[in-house]
């Protein structure tokens, strides 16, 4: 059938054969595209602080040759110019077309393997993350003619350009540290941590026979005021990231930067660096993920508290038990490893399981199995790649019938 | 397996063989031997030699390309009544391509010695044959051409290579 005359060109696809790794003849058909992923996805270098990059002396002249080495695993590359010169563009900002162009014009041609193949080398390096652009995303540059999409795309643009942040944070985490933040990383705390969940879980129950009467609270502008305890929440989320910063100087790691950004162009959010923490011991990476996290679960328990005591049907009692569930929502979703988010549970869950791959190689195999693809031999590892996928999908649809039914009942 | 009679019946239907005559036609028929294959089976590989080709009476075909490792290019599918190996029965050369069974297949063989005998003992079948091939080799070419550009305009893309606007 021949293509509409504006119809958006078919994408070219490949057909593959992949043979099976100690099957005999066994083989898989694949059907590959060009990769719009691929062609729009910006590749992220690790954090400076995990990488060195030194040049080696050439005795040729012109010949510049310089030496990657990967801090936290040990592994160096060797790297050529041009090579280096694409690293540099790495920030995972720039989409790989971007790149390919600003190749074209520092060295006036363009060797297609130049880039595949060094993604492929930092990759196995541990030196590189691939984050693809949102399906959001890549509907508006498709449609980027139309004004009201170029101007969303140029406004999620801005957004994601917006990070206010510090690399010079270490005297100032070591600060609040000294000043009583050695306290969270005590036994103490723990155990008030513990008697918080018990109390706050408690103050829950009692409020869930009068939740209807507690939400009438919000009066007339519920929507609002749902959107005001997000905002409060937002700000926990800081306090999520320095509790993360205060662990690394409890295990006398560096924090390398804090600050705020546009996840994804829309996303407020604060980050820290916390990749020092890989070079301490498995016990300091988990103690770094869950304190976090542990933020929400007392600063929820306190909020349901608060709104026990609040006055029946008031605006604090409403305000303070939806702020208490967003809270205990959070410390669930950070800490729950099933839900295809890479948050601290699945930290924790990658690290203990050794495969620091889980989500991304889960996907690809069951997403093959979908696609009719022969399953390979049945391991442990497909067994929990499969485990993961269903265990992850029914959570989330779980999450989404639990906020839905939320808003639901709350206007 | 399928008797002579039931060949001669298949061979009708084949494209290549569609201008033989059915006498010159069943001493073909005679000549071809049967072959069958599992799925997933290999029949031969790029490299090996052979002086042979082959018709697919059932079952299905895929004609691959090494590329990298266990990876292969598909060059194309090939189903009953397509045909395929025909080169190195002309210039001896090691097979291009490897064949590999996508679904349990049955094969006829044809080899230079029947080929020969029936360039021998009907120069008209033979010539009409090789009318079919040739068309069928155009065919392929024009495809193969359109695969390149395929690939060309795939890799293009996979790189993100604006080439219009540069």
């Amino acid at each position: 059938m021949a293509e509409a005359p504006h119809a958006p060109p078919r994408r070219a696809r490949l057909e593959l054969l992949v043979r099976r790794e100690d099957e005999g003849d066994g083989f898989e058909l694949r059907q590959i595209g060009s990769g719009v992923a691929f062609v729009q996805s910006r590749p992220q270098r690790v954090a400076a602080s995990s990488f060195e990059l030194a040049e080696v002396a050439s005795k040729v002249d012109g010949q510049h040759s310089f030496i990657l080495k990967n801090t936290a695993t040990d592994r160096f590359l060797l790297l050529s110019g041009p090579e280096r010169f694409l690293w540099e563009q790495m920030d995972g900002r720039t989409s790989l077309q971007d790149i390919a162009t600003a190749y074209v014009l520092r060295y006036g041609e363009f060797d297609f393997e130049i880039i595949p193949h060094l993604i492929r080398k930092l990759q196995r390096a541990q030196l590189l993350t691939m984050a693809p652009t949102s399906r959001l995303r890549q509907a508006l540059a498709r449609n980027r003619r139309q004004p009201v999409a170029k101007m969303a795309e140029s406004a999620l643009f801005a957004l994601e350009r917006v990070n206010i942040s510090s690399r010079n944070v270490q005297p100032f985490f070591r600060g609040i540290y000294r000043w009583g933040g050695f306290l969270l990383f005590t036994r103490a705390a723990v155990v008030v941590c513990a008697l918080l969940a018990v109390v706050g879980f408690a103050a829950g129950v009692r409020l869930w026979p009068d939740a209807e009467r507690v939400v009438s609270g919000f009066g007339k502008s519920p929507l609002m005021a749902v959107i005001s305890v997000k905002l409060l929440f937002l700000l926990t989320v800081g306090a999520h990231q320095l509790v993360h910063g205060l662990a690394l100087i409890h295990y006398g790691r560096r924090v390398r930067e804090f600050g705020f950004t546009f996840l994804h162009g829309f996303v407020p959010t604060f980050y820290v660096d916390v990749t020092d923490i890989f070079m301490g011991s498995r016990k300091a990476r988990v103690v770094t993920a869950v304190s976090g996290a542990l933020v929400h679960l007392v600063l929820g328990s306190v909020w349901l508290l608060v709104a026990l005591r609040a006055p029946m049907g008031s605006f604090l009692q409403a305000f303070a038990a939806a702020s208490g569930i967003i809270q205990w929502q959070a410390f669930v979703v950070a800490l729950y490893p099933f839900c295809f988010i890479e948050m601290d549970g699945y930290h924790v869950l990658v690290d203990v399981l050794g495969i620091p791959t889980l989500k991304h190689d889960a996907i690809g195999y069951v997403g093959g199995l979908l696609r009719g693809r022969r399953p390979r031999r049945f391991t442990r590892e497909t067994a929990l790649f499969v485990g993961y996928v269903v265990v992850s999908t029914l959570s989330v649809a779980a999450f989404i019938a639990f906020n839905v039914w939320l808003i639901v009942h709350a206007t | 397996m399928g008797t002579s009679a039931d060949t001669h019946v298949f061979l009708r239907s084949v494209r290549l063989f569609r201008n033989i005559e059915g006498p010159e036609l069943g001493i073909l028929a005679d000549s071809l031997r049967e072959r069958a294959l599992k799925r997933g089976q290999v029949l031969l590989r790029e490299g090996d030699s052979g002086d042979e080709m082959f018709l697919v009476r059932s079952g299905s075909l895929v004609i691959s390309k090494a590329v990298t490792g266990r990876v292969e290019q598909v060059l194309a599918r090939v189903g009953p009544g397509d045909f395929f190996g025909e080169m190195a029965l002309f210039d001896r050369s090691p097979r291009s391509a490897t064949i590999s069974a996508d679904n349990d297949a049955v094969l006829l063989v044809l080899d230079r010695a029947a080929l020969a005998k029936l360039t021998e003992v009907s120069p008209r079948a033979a010539a009409a044959f090789f009318e079919s091939l040739v068309l069928i080799f155009i065919e392929r070419l024009r495809a193969s051409g359109d695969l390149v550009a395929e690939v060309t305009r795939w890799g293009l893309e996979a790189t993100g290579l604006d080439v219009e606007t540069r």
